[in-house]
């Protein structure tokens, strides 16, 4: 099967409603040409999670396409808060089901491992549990252990309906490489009922063969792959591209409210056709050269 | 070298001195970063510093501004993922130390990094938990380090994001939790806890602050020993990393 697609089929594949998994972590390999190309499509009622909650989540919650949203808190780091996550968990306009980083990854892996629950020892004694059981009973209980009769509580598997990892190197087939960390990325995919990998660089299977031990999510998860240079930006991808701080900083200030956010979504969002015309945007090759990273740094 | 320091550093100094050489330490952002790299830079070379992502044991040489920028992950030994770090590091049991900050605590160490204000009403949704829980739920003891005012230590919490000991007494093993903070380091004092009832309990005072500063700038009343001891100040070599090597952008230190 081709799987070797375009953003825009990629992204048709995932009807309005749909449960994704996000691949960001605060600002660094965010799903951003996804979440932009999203709401360019008008496609609604998502839910949305990931452990740490990130800008790809953020900007998706503030152009309205998100109902739900399955985190374990998160920020973008310095350069501010999850403006939008914020205002709608403030004004009730999204529901937002908060955890803590380790007990998302779990729900994670439980469903990487088709198991029907999962013992954790977060989350216990916390407001955060709390909270959970008043808003989804139904996704945490408590069981005792068969084996030493000690009470633990237990989370639900999380089975999203399509993953999206902005990755380093895949093939064709999905097969795909990320480099450095990986946060909850490949229980994510595992997880899933598929994956959408969204590449910095397509190279041959040949490629993959030759380091196959890089190879973290198989393709035979993959459903679509997409060759994009720049996916995450603003965010960053280790070994490839730096943040880009400014761009961010303007992010933060037009998040800070719904008025201000609806005119970047307008410029950046909207007024762009595609990523192509928002990578030149921002200042074309000239910009994104000095974004690249040092090799031995990382970024 | 100028010897006069900051409340900062003195922070830093003190978080460090909670380090002992070979402990697994499980790093939150902010100062924790400052206090774990002088402490392996000083007393406990061995000691391994873990970074929830997935990021064991990095050598920064530029600030970064959160975990999610790889300046943090420089030179790590590993960089894996969240099951091998919270999950097959910490939730197993291995981690000696955690090292938090947060907007509020109370006088049994629950910490809040998620909200200010009335839940049930009007409220400002901030962080969240990120590790922080997982952290104080599962690491052998944690270290909470934040800044000494009315608005941050406080009577009642606005929301428990990261349990402490929660009422008291053995609220916390009856709960299901072992564990539970050992030190809380503000920029006026540090305090321990109390045996048995669990009560917050003045450890020492920083050098060039009274009794009186301690209590009147918080919102609940500590134990007070009969002896209460000043802090340590930062020796020189400490100051002298702090400022030339781990912070000299003053990214963490401010």
């Amino acid at each position: 099967m081709e799987k070797i697609t375009t953003l825009a089929e990629a992204v048709a594949s995932v009807p309005s409603g749909s449960h994704v998994a996000l691949s960001g972590f605060p600002i660094t390999r965010c799903a951003m040409a996804f979440a932009r190309e999203v709401i360019r499509q008008g496609i609604k009622g998502l839910t949305l999670s990931q452990c740490v909650g990130a800008m790809d989540a953020d900007m998706l919650v503030g152009a309205g396409a998100v109902e739900r949203l399955i985190y374990g808190g998160g920020s973008l780091d310095r350069f501010g808060r999850l403006n939008c996550v914020n205002r709608g968990i403030e004004d009730g306009s999204l529901q937002a089901e908060e955890y803590s980083s380790l007990s998302v990854t779990f729900r994670y892996l439980a469903g990487s491992l088709g198991m029907p629950f999962i013992p954790i020892r977060s989350l216990q004694g916390s407001d955060l549990i709390r909270r959970i059981q008043e808003h989804t009973g139904s996704d945490v209980a408590n069981i005792t252990d068969p084996f030493t009769g000690e009470n633990w509580l237990v989370l639900k598997p999380l089975l999203p309906d399509v993953s999206v990892l902005v990755v380093h190197t895949a093939d064709a087939e999905g097969n795909a490489w990320i480099m450095g960390p990986r946060w909850d990325n490949v229980e994510q995919a595992k997880a899933s009922k598929r994956t959408i990998i969204i590449a910095e660089h397509v190279v041959s299977t040949e490629v993959i063969r030759q380091h196959a031990e890089r190879t973290v999510i198989p393709g035979l998860l993959v459903s679509h792959v997409v060759e994009m240079p720049f996916a995450a930006h603003p965010t960053s991808v280790y070994r490839e591209y730096d943040y880009d701080a400014k761009e961010i900083e303007k992010y933060v200030k037009a998040t800070s409210t719904p008025e201000s956010f609806k005119a970047y979504l307008d410029e950046y969002v909207y007024g762009v056709k595609d990523h192509w015309e928002y990578l030149e945007k921002m200042g074309g090759m000239k910009h994104l050269n000095a974004l690249k990273a040092d090799p031995i740094l990382g970024y | 070298m100028d010897l006069t320091y900051t409340a900062s550093e003195l922070m830093a100094a003190a978080g460090a001195r909670e380090i002992k050489d070979r402990e697994i330490v499980a790093v939150g952002l902010g100062l924790p970063v400052v206090a774990s790299f002088l402490a392996k830079q000083t007393h406990a070379p061995n000691m391994t510093m873990l970074f929830e992502l997935g990021v064991i044991d990095s050598e920064p040489v530029h600030a970064g501004v959160g975990l999610a920028d790889p300046r943090v992950w420089y030179r790590a030994k590993v960089l894996s993922s969240f099951v091998d770090i919270l999950g097959s590091i910490l939730h197993k049991g291995r981690v000696d130390v955690g090292f938090l900050g947060g907007l509020e605590t109370d006088q049994y160490g629950n910490l809040n990094t998620s909200l200010i204000g009335d839940l049930h009403g009007k409220f400002r949704h901030m962080v969240g938990s990120g590790g922080a829980n997982d952290i104080a739920s599962s690491a052998k003891r944690n270290i909470l380090i934040m800044r000494h005012d009315e608005r941050k230590l406080k009577k009642t919490i606005s929301f428990v994001t990261s349990p402490g000991y929660m009422t008291g007494g053995d609220s916390r093993a009856k709960a299901g939790l072992s564990g539970g903070p050992s030190r809380v380091i503000t920029d006026k004092a540090i305090f321990g806890f109390h045996p048995e009832t669990k009560q917050m309990m003045v450890i020492s005072i920083h050098p060039g602050n009274t009794i009186e500063d301690v209590l009147g700038t918080m919102g609940f009343t500590p134990i007070i020993p009969k002896h209460v001891p000043f802090t340590e100040p930062p020796e020189k070599d400490q100051l002298r990393l702090i400022r030339e090597v781990i912070d000299p952008g003053k990214m963490y230190m401010g």
